[in-house]
This record gives structure tokens, C-alpha cells and sequence, in this order.
């Protein structure tokens, strides 16, 4: 308690004691991150709006979901900062981060449910950890949050009885059971059929506005994350390609972005890995080919 | 080829000191675990332990068999069948027992707790509990950890008892053996010495077997060949310490 505590008071500082929280919730300022001699990003700047749903897209491979783990800690960038509510997540001690996961709900790609506990164990997993509330009100809270995502009527079933979309929702229904401030979702859309898609994409838009949270959506899936973003950021070779909101993306001059945006198969995303000359590759010409 | 035995002795030693690491936090969590989530303990204790008490309890039952019929065949040249008991028993108790109980948990509970954790890891399991905040060095690791090592003296008892029991079966009931001679001679030749080094022996297996398949697991290539590279690398590996270690021990207190 004395370490989260210390985060209000540095929290509080930057408010200016006014209460008001600043309107960027999260920076990422200047952030270079490598894995092992492959760079994925170089001196990325982006900034989340609070209250909004904002898009992070780009081709496969880009580091979307590095940017996720950047922002959340579980990687630390080589270089530069990322900033909560203003405050450089490097900075805090194990405890701190904690405190701030609280803050965060994450919906993994493929739900990562603890596959030994119903669903409705599932849910409770969080607020059990962190309250010490009674079963009959932790019961309450977890239907509620189920309802919300329309599967009170699952709460008896295993994570193996439940179809990917399913699954999906109950990890939904777990990232918002310590109704947090900062919703992120890690490809939601991926592998879904199209009316759990749909159930999906309008989850994430009432959600946000509901609970009044801010919701990072990493996606690729242009249609579906136009359909419920405010802004969006475009990642392609290790920084910012565009931004702004989807209408003006689909207007936007970039060749890049437009390829992304139309899914055009060839284009600045080359169709072909990088590889050697291929009439020398086939003739056997080169000493290092297979 | 100097270089490759430098790399190769290099990595070693920086495994083994990150191991040495992921123990101390372990055992730096154990305390508040033992208090706050003693039931996730109690549930590992029956899943590593209450479990593997069927292979055990066979595998004691043969052993003990086996230790009986060679202990007959080999003394009964000497005139000394009577003492069969004495030659079973300090061989289960102080030897064959906790090595072989610690082989066979390696091999039912060892390569169970690595893959669970490994396919923990592989399906984002750590990471959503690291992401709400639970620390799953705590909630998984630990308690996994300490259920092997409260089940491995606990396992080691059952074997050796059982395989007493199965040397007494042939000894006594199909060789002939006189079973006053052959309990009498194993009670006045044991001394609680010999029993307390078969204990130490089985807790030290325990903390070897279970750091093994807890560090595997936690630590496998996220991956179906990781967590199968994993599984096989907590079987060997612990079978290579564990008989190490049980010549170390046995120089030790000789």
C-alpha cells in the first residue's frame, strides 16, 4: 500500500493537485528496441489519447505487440521512455508495477484463460488476488461482467469447452473484472468467425464508452478496427508510417499505408522475403545457396 | 575448439548461476506461500505426491523382490540367508530408495510439472497472470516447488516400506527365509543413522527434482519442441544430479 501510495503522490504532482489527469495517457517517447541484431523500432514516438479507442496496425512482423509489451512492462526498450499518466514505468520497483497493472486490462490473441479453472474462476482470478471481498459479492461482480459479454449462461464450462470466440469474451470478461483504466487488446479479431468478430468489435466500442476507459486496439484487421477507432497509428519499419483518424488513412498519399489500407499484395511491403537472385539461387551459381 | 570449450563452459555457468538465482527467489517466497496459499501447496503435495503412489508402491514392490531373491541367492553360499533382511533393508533405506523414488518422480512428477509450465508459458498463461499483477513465481512456481519437496521424503518412506515388504515376500514366503531371522537381524544391525541418511538423502532428491522440472518448465522456448526439449531436459538432467549427488552424500557422511 505504501508503494502505491508513493505512485498517487507522483501521480498527484503531475495533476497539480488538481484532480485532472493530463489527456495523454500513455507516451512513447523516442523508444528503440531491438531482438538480438534485428531493430524493431527506431526512435518511436506515439501518444494515447484517454477516453478513446486508438488503433495500432501495420503489417505482420512490425512490433505490434511488442509496442503492447513496451507499454505494459514486460519488455523494457533499449532505449527512451514510456510514460503512464506521465510517469516512466522504468522507474518503478516491482511492487509499483504491480499497482499499475491493476490499472491495465490485456485481452492476449488467443485469450490465455488458466486452463485449470472454469470460467467463472477465471474471472474471479484477479479480484480474488487483490480483494478481500466476500464470495457472495465476488459472485455478483463476475456475472455482472459476464453478462457484459454475454456468456453469464458459460460460467459452469472449462476453457476447453468453449469455442475460440467464447473464449475471447471470457478473457474479455477478466481483463474488465478489476474495471481498469486502459483496455488493451492484442489482435482480437484474429481466427474468429464473422458473427464473433462482430460481437468482438462491438464489445470493444460499448465497452469503452460504458466504462469509460481508454482501449489500445493492436490489430491488422483495417476494416474492423476502422469500425471502432477514434485514431490510429500505422507501424511499418520500425516507426510511425501514419497516423490519424480512418477516414484519413483511407485518404491518406503513402504508398505504404495505402497497401496496408487497400491490401494491395505487392507494393512497398515486397510480396517476397528478402532473398538471393533466384535464376542464381535455382542454377546452384552461388556458394552459399541451398 | 578451445573457444567452442570456453562458450560451452561459459553458458554452463551462467545457467547454473541463473538457477542458483531462480532457487533463492523460491526460497525467499516460500514463507509467505507456506501462509497465504498453503492450499495451492496442499493440492501439489496430492498432485506430485498422492499421485505417483501407485508407480512408486510397483516399483517398490519389484525392487524389494529383486534386492530379495539376490540377497538369498548370493548369502545362501555363505550359510547366511538369515540375514537377507539386513542386506535388503540397508540397501532400500539408505541407497536404492531415495535414488530410485527420485528417478521415478522425475519421470511421473518431474516431466509433468515442467510441461504444465511450460505450456503455461506457451499459452500466455504467465504472462496474463503477470499482467494482472499476480506474480506467477508465487502462484506457480512455488508451490509446484514445494509440493516436490514435501512429497519426495513422504514417496521415499512408501518405496522403502513396500520394498521391505517385497523382499520379505520372496525372501521369507517363496525362499523359506525364517521371518523372525529376518526382521530381528535387519532391527539390531539398522541404527537410526543409517535411516537419517536415507532422509537426507530423499530431501536433497526433492529440492533437486523439483527446482529441475519447476526451472525447465518456467524457462522452456515458449513452443511444442520447447516444451518437449524441456520435458526431456528435466528427466536427464535430474537423473545425472541425483547420482551425483547421492555419491557426494554418501562420501559425505562415510
Amino acid at each position: 500500500m505504501l508503494c502505491y501510495a508513493r505512485f498517487r503522490d507522483r501521480l498527484g504532482s503531475l495533476t497539480n493537485g488538481s484532480g485532472k489527469l493530463p489527456d495523454k495517457i500513455i507516451e512513447v517517447r523516442d523508444v528503440d528496441f531491438s531482438r538480438g541484431n534485428r531493430t524493431i523500432f527506431r526512435n518511436l514516438n506515439l501518444t494515447i489519447e484517454r477516453g478513446q479507442v486508438t488503433a495500432i496496425m501495420g503489417p505482420s512482423g512490425t512490433g505490434k505487440t511488442t509496442l503492447l509489451q513496451l507499454i505494459t512492462r514486460q519488455l523494457r526498450p533499449d532505449r527512451g521512455q514510456v510514460l503512464v499518466d506521465g510517469v516512466d514505468i522504468a522507474t518503478l520497483s516491482q511492487a509499483q508495477l504491480y499497482q499499475l497493472r491493476q490499472r491495465f486490462g490485456v485481452l492476449f490473441q488467443n485469450g490465455a484463460l488458466l486452463t485449470d479453472m472454469s470460467v467463472f474462476e477465471n474471472v474471479a482470478f484477479p479480484i480474488r488476488e487483490h480483494t478481500r471481498l466476500p464470495d457472495s459479492l465476488i459472485r455478483h461482480v463476475v456475472l455482472t461482467k459476464l453478462h457484459a459479454v454475454g456468456l453469464r449462461g458459460a460460467a459452469d464450462l472449462m476453457p476447453s469447452q468453449l469455442s475460440g470466440g467464447m473464449a475471447r469474451r471470457v478473457a474479455l470478461a477478466r481483463a474488465i473484472a478489476m474495471d481498469p483504466d486502459i483496455l488493451l487488446y492484442d489482435e482480437p479479431f484474429v481466427g474468429l468467425d464473422p458473427i464473433s468478430m462482430g460481437v468482438i468489435v462491438k464489445l470493444v466500442g460499448q465497452l469503452n464508452d460504458a466504462l469509460d476507459i481508454t482501449s489500445i486496439v493492436v490489430s491488422h484487421d483495417v476494416h474492423d478496427v476502422a469500425a471502432v477507432a477514434d485514431f490510429s497509428y500505422v507501424i511499418a519499419d520500425g516507426d510511425v508510417a501514419a497516423s490519424g483518424t480512418p477516414e484519413e488513412l483511407r485518404n491518406t498519399s503513402s504508398e505504404l499505408v495505402k497497401q496496408f489500407m487497400h491490401g494491395l499484395p505487392d507494393g512497398p511491403v515486397g510480396f517476397h522475403y528478402d532473398a538471393p537472385d533466384y535464376a542464381e539461387q535455382l542454377l546452384g551459381t552461388r556458394s552459399d545457396s541451398r | 575448439m578451445f573457444r567452442d570449450i570456453y562458450v560451452t563452459f561459459h553458458g554452463f555457468l551462467q545457467n547454473f548461476g541463473a538457477m542458483c538465482l531462480f532457487l533463492a527467489r523460491l526460497v525467499q517466497y516460500t514463507p509467505s506461500v507456506l501462509i497465504k496459499r498453503y492450499s495451492l501447496v496442499t493440492y501439489q503435495v496430492y498432485n506430485a505426491g498422492a499421485l505417483s503412489i501407485v508407480i512408486i508402491m510397483v516399483s517398490g514392490l519389484f525392487v524389494g523382490g529383486v534386492l530379495g531373491l539376490q540377497a538369498y541367492s548370493n548369502l545362501e553360499r555363505f550359510n547366511a540367508e538369515d540375514t537377507t533382511g539386513i542386506f535388503a533393508g540397508f540397501a532400500l533405506i539408505k541407497e536404492i530408495g531415495p535414488v530410485i523414488t527420485a528417478l521415478l518422480f522425475a519421470g511421473r512428477a518431474g516431466t509433468s510439472l515442467a510441461s504444465e509450465i511450460g505450456l503455461m508459458k506457451a499459452t500466455d498463461q504467465l504472462s496474463a497472470m503477470e499482467m494482472m499483477a499476480v506474480d506467477p513465481l508465487r502462484y506457480v512456481a512455488v508451490p509446484r516447488f514445494l509440493g516436490g519437496v514435501i512429497s519426495m521424503p513422504l514417496l521415499t518412506a512408501v518405496f522403502t516400506t513396500v520394498g521391505l515388504l517385497g523382499a520379505h515376500l520372496v525372501a521369507v514366503e517363496l525362499l523359506g527365509v525364517d521371518v523372525g531371522a529376518y526382521w530381528q537381524q535387519l532391527q539390531s544391525a539398522l541404527d537410526m543413522e543409517d535411516v537419517y541418511e536415507g532422509i537426507i538423502k530423499s530431501v536433497v532428491f526433492g529440492i533437486i527434482a523439483s527446482l529441475m522440472a519447476v526451472w525447465e518448465g518456467y524457462n522452456s522456448v515458449p513452443t511444442a519442441e520447447g516444451v518437449g526439449r524441456a520435458t526431456t531436459r528435466t528427466v536427464v538432467i535430474t537423473a545425472i544430479a541425483v547420482l551425483v549427488f547421492d555419491f557426494m552424500i554418501t562420501a559425505w557422511i562415510l
